[in-house]
């Protein structure tokens, strides 16, 4: 019974005979960029039982959602639209049923209030050298592995240290900054839109302008709604892959692509970035298609800014894209037509700067935040007279 | 007749069992290395590896006795499974390279529960069958001789071990790859089956044929070695395992980017960091002279040449790594560098050098190896080593716009630290938060020093003051949780914290791993007899004081590679004679045997006592060789402890397995208990006492034994 007989000889060999070809067949020879078949989507879920026992202080009935039968409700905001009974909390985070009643629960209590450079953003054709009272609450409807402010992207309201500014404290906080801008920035802003919009509306009233940056993953209904109110935005187009956005980003790219559709019919100052991610992003054929997009269902207006991808958050363990690929990139969407393409993340890279892009001459020089080259006068082109897309103030350099 | 055959098998199968020591010890050391290129490098992976591999080849002992009852033990049976454990380490080495990818998203960080799934799962083939094979051969020599002492297995199998350790530590992680060195480790036992399938009658051609086929993957895996590494992204230009881990440089069109462990830590164009590592604390100073650096970021060299010091010392432990970055042009030679391969802490508390600045460029403390230059310890020596004015630079992974909860409590902590030491600590937030450090004034207003030493640079200049604006720079101060605990060298607060982070990143805790794992212990402990507690004790005790002595060896000497790798051979030699002793004692005094464990269990609390001592007192006076003769003694201790508790057990097929698993389970338990639980929760003087605690507890069920 135990003696190794001719059967077993022969099944052993067998077996080890084929454990290099099975090794061979599971090697990943000749397959270099991210492929269907090791898809994996990360798309958030909704926190079951997850939701306040009752509304607090900062809690505010939502935007665009439908009462159902048995008190659960559907968020109307974003593509996610989720489905959520009494006591659930939303992809985003920032919404919950409670009672039957959708709730944002990050109204008036942003967890980051910042000044920046309106080129942080980045917007570079909104109004230079401006200063942006940042504000952001917690929340996010993506789960990108390389999110730059997961501590509150990817973390509940409840969860984060806050400060108590309703809309009207907002606004008087950006005045009494200086700034002539309110941005909604860092997290997504769209998982507290209803925060967002009075912000907004109060600004306007003040005569401040509204910046909205955001990975644009929103429903038609709340982003008309919302471009009553803002004046520039510049929206994440994280790639021209629908399965780079499930895998990287846990979202779909058609959404984000009708945002951009109805931005443009709308009339806001918008800019793209494209974080060009090494293994992912960075196929040239993918951003020719990109542009051959952008073209077509926006022109070639609206500036489009290729950054320079760092190890992040969870995808850490890619190496930075390398300068040239950006360069490559801005040369490709120039080549294709887009009038504005720039590379950012990269300090004093001459790709930061703004040409006419009809007589090519040198608009803007950026050294970092500083413009020590302007050559706008109001929005024309000094040399030509070329008027140049964009919001453009008075310069504070001038 | 009989006998010499009989005598001809027991070293056959001997034979087998010291080649299977070898290789598992050599698979479990390149796992180990394999792991850490491919997860995150911190003490608590680390800690899941050893602790999976031990579990597992407990339950692959445990479960040979079930499989005896039903099959009759033989040597051809051994042989076969000999065959497989010499092809399985190549295929779980590309296993692990190959299912990465495939399992998780290339390019991402993996968290707490799939990487210990994966773990779990890639190395359970091998080792199970490790440890069943074990056993496995006690009951072929028994078939022969029934009374042959389970001893003999655990002497052979430590003896396997410790080759296996040292001919890994000394030899092959000099000179080969790891699937070369996996292809050389197994070609013993490849030899040792040959000879057995001879001795159990199978033709000579035969025998050669299976060894021939079973060579087939470890041949064919050494040609897939540098085909398993190549980066998805640009191409491999050089790859290198150094002792300390696996380097390699990835070149994607003109960047060139240094990959240490899975990880980039080093590229030609990352100007922002190298600017303000140098910057931030060489602007402080009138006129840098003499600059210690310890770790090195892609292009800081050009950066300190504008200062034109007499002096630069750069330390990098593995010169593997400085070579490669001096060689694809990620650091420039610039006058006055002197490249120092060593250990940052070590030198620096040997060195009498006064120096203006000191600029530490290491990674989060995720190790207790890099925890050391955290410490109170490190800011004593750091402060002893600058000039009157000199300044302390180092950084901490930042935030953009949100500290959140761990990484301030990190970098409070640090912060605390720090403050016993230096009267003016600036912080400096970012992507990086950077500490300075020094005795005067420090200036947060880098542009303007930099002006006025008309320095030029492209990132301070131009993005400084958007980035780094006095809101922010007094937020992040105030936001400096002064309770927030120091971290020392015996008690590395900050090692819990850097847990707890990595638990907040991936939005997991390890709760149910623990109670998990409490319910399986209690279940365990609960059905285990006394002399299995005792060795389940000694298992904890032999991995738990290994963990604390080269913890402390650390602490006081720096990591020496050679050095370390002597300590962990004694501990695994110790073993050898203990159990020889052990073995001697127990059978010519039997009726000592119950007071032989209890005296010994006294020692090894003794042991730990001298070890507290050695604690609380510094052990920075003591020589190398008194860390390895304590090695020694608490190993051979313990190894004197398995026969005794054999013999007392009965030394029945049961009695062997369960003393085996004990042995190896409770090993696993002392590595996961002392490393990421007590160390970090409790300090060291606690983890010594807890090891002390678990063996009184030894000593008091011995004595009720007795009565």
């Amino acid at each position: 019974m135990n003696k190794i007989n001719r059967r077993h000889f022969i099944y052993s060999t067998a077996l080890i005979l084929s454990m290099p070809v099975a090794a061979h067949a599971l090697w990943p020879l000749g397959e270099k960029k991210a492929n269907a078949t090791e898809s994996d989507n990360i798309r958030g879920t909704i926190f079951k039982g997850d939701a306040p026992d009752k509304p607090g202080k900062w809690s505010h009935e939502a935007l665009l959602y439908k009462k159902l039968d048995n008190n659960k409700v559907a968020c109307g905001i974003c593509p996610h639209r989720c489905l959520l009974s009494p006591g659930d909390r939303s992809v985003c985070r920032s919404k919950a049923n409670i009672g039957g009643i959708l709730y944002s629960l990050s109204y008036g209590n942003p967890c980051t209030v910042n000044v920046d450079p309106v080129e942080k953003k980045p917007l570079f054709h909104f109004k230079p050298q401006t200063k942006a009272f940042s504000v952001a609450a917690a929340g996010c409807n993506f789960r990108c592995l390389n999110c730059q402010n997961w501590e509150i992207s990817q973390a509940k309201p409840g969860e984060v240290r806050h400060i108590e500014l309703f809309p009207e404290d907002v606004v008087k906080a950006a005045l009494k900054s200086g700034s002539e801008l309110i941005a909604c920035t860092y997290s997504e802003p769209v998982s507290y839109i209803e925060y967002m919009m009075d912000i907004a509306r109060i600004a306007k009233e003040k005569g401040l302008s509204n910046l909205w940056i955001s990975n644009g993953y929103i429903n038609t209904k709340p982003l008309l709604e919302l471009c009553r109110y803002i004046d520039g935005a510049n929206v994440n187009l994280k790639s021209f892959s629908d399965e780079i956005y499930q895998k990287l980003n846990g979202g779909r790219l058609e959404p984000v692509l009708n945002t951009f559709k109805t931005m443009n019919e709308k009339g806001i100052h918008f800019e793209m970035t494209n974080l060009v991610v090494p293994g992912y992003v960075d196929d040239v054929e993918m951003v020719k298609r990109m542009c051959g997009w952008i073209l077509t269902n926006l022109g070639p207006d609206h500036p489009l800014h290729f950054l320079r991808f760092f190890p992040q958050y969870k995808l850490d363990r890619l190496a930075p894209t390398p300068i040239s690929t950006l360069e490559n990139f801005r040369n490709i969407a120039m080549n294709e037509g887009i009038h504005y393409a720039y590379v950012g993340n990269v300090p004093n890279h001459e790709g930061m700067n703004t040409y006419c892009h009809n007589c090519k001459k040198l608009l803007i020089k950026r050294k970092g935040y500083f413009i020590p080259e302007y050559n706008l006068s109001e929005n024309r082109c000094k040399f030509c007279n070329t008027v140049i897309p964009g919001v453009w103030g008075k310069n504070n350099n001038e | 007749m009989f006998n010499i055959l009989k005598r001809k098998n027991e070293s056959r199968v001997l034979l087998v069992v010291i080649a299977t020591g070898i290789s598992s010890v050599v698979t479990q050391l390149l796992t180990i290395r394999e792991f850490l290129a491919q997860f995150q490098g911190n003490e608590f992976v680390i800690a899941l590896i050893l602790f999976s591999w031990l579990v597992q080849g407990g339950i692959g002992t445990f479960f040979s006795q079930f499989y005896i009852k039903r099959h009759l033990p033989s040597a051809k049976f051994l042989a076969f499974l000999s065959l497989i454990v010499a092809v399985l380490p190549a295929l779980q080495i590309l296993l692990i390279r190959q299912l990465r990818d495939v399992l998780f998203i290339h390019g991402s960080s993996v968290g707490f529960y799939p990487t210990f799934a994966f773990i779990f799962l890639t190395t359970a083939p091998y080792a199970l069958l490790v440890g069943f094979v074990l056993p496995y051969s006690l009951f072929v020599l028994r078939a022969f001789q029934p009374d042959y002492p389970g001893t003999n297995i655990y002497i052979v199998d430590n003896l396997g071990d410790i080759a296996g350790g040292a001919f890994f530590s000394f030899f092959l992680v000099y000179f080969f790859s790891p699937l070369q060195s996996v292809f050389i480790s197994n070609l013993f036992i490849l030899v040792a089956t040959f000879l057995l399938l001879i001795n159990s009658g199978i033709l000579r051609i035969k025998a050669i044929t299976c060894v021939c086929i079973a060579l087939v993957i470890p041949v064919y895996a050494v040609f897939l070695e540098n085909k398993s590494l190549l980066p998805r992204e640009g191409s491999l230009v050089y790859y290198k395992e150094s002792k300390y881990g696996r380097i390699a440089v990835h070149q994607d069109k003109e960047q060139f980017t240094l990959i240490g462990d899975g990880v980039p830590l080093f590229s030609n164009q990352n100007i922002s960091n190298a600017e303000e590592s140098i910057h931030y604390p060489l602007s402080q100073i009138l006129q840098p002279k003499h600059i210690l650096i310890i770790s090195a970021e892609g292009s800081i060299m050009k950066e300190v040449e504008k200062y034109h010091p007499e002096s630069i010392d750069y330390i990098e432990l593995d010169p593997e790594v400085s070579g490669a970055l001096f060689r694809f042009g990620l650091l420039k030679k610039i006058p006055g560098l002197k490249v120092i391969n060593q250990d940052g802490r070590s030198y620096l508390a040997h060195s009498d050098k006064i120096y203006d600045a000191i600029i530490v460029n290491l990674p989060e403390p995720e190790t207790y190896q890099i925890n050391r230059f955290y410490t109170d310890g490190f800011f004593d020596i750091a402060r002893k080593h600058l000039s009157q004015n000199g300044v302390l630079s180092f950084s901490m992974q930042g935030y953009d716009s949100y500290l959140a909860e761990p990484q301030r409590q990190k970098i409070s902590s640090v912060y605390n630290t720090l403050s016993n030491h230096f009267d003016k600590i600036l912080l400096l937030p970012g992507e990086k938060v950077y500490f300075l450090a020094s005795r005067f004034f420090l200036d947060a207003d880098i542009p303007y020093l930099l002006d006025k030493k008309n320095i030029k640079t492209d990132y301070i200049s131009n993005f400084y003051y958007g980035n780094l604006t006095e809101d922010r720079i007094s937020h992040l101060k105030e936001l400096i949780d002064r309770t927030a605990p120091v971290n020392t060298d015996n008690y590395p607060q900050l090692m819990r914290i850097m847990f707890a982070q990595w638990f907040s990143k991936f939005s997991t805790s390890p709760l149910a791993f623990i109670l998990l794992l409490s319910i399986v212990s209690i279940i365990y402990l609960f059905y285990m007899k006394k002399e299995e507690f005792v060795l389940f004790s000694t298992g904890c005790m032999e991995m738990g004081t290994e963990i604390l002595v080269i913890f402390a060896f650390q602490i006081y000497f720096g990591y020496i590679y050679i050095k370390i790798g002597l300590i962990i051979t004694v501990f695994l030699a110790g073993l050898l004679p203990g159990a020889w002793a052990g073995n001697k004692t127990a059978n010519q005094y039997s009726h000592f045997n119950r007071a032989s464990l209890a005296i010994t269990d006294g020692i090894l609390i003794f042991l730990t006592v001298l070890l507290i001592l050695i604690f609380l007192k510094g052990g920075d006076k003591i020589p190398l060789s008194v860390f390895l003769v304590y090695g020694f003694i608490v190993s051979m201790t313990c190894g004197f402890q398995f026969p005794t508790a054999l013999k007392l057990m009965g030394d029945s097929n049961p009695s062997v397995t369960r003393l085996f698993s004990a042995d190896l389970i409770g090993a696993a338990a002392g590595t996961l208990l002392i490393s990421v639980a007590i160390i970090p929760y409790f300090g060291i003087v606690w983890a010594a006492i807890a090891l002390i605690v678990l063996k009184l507890v030894s000593l008091i069920l011995m004595r009720s034994y007795k009565a």
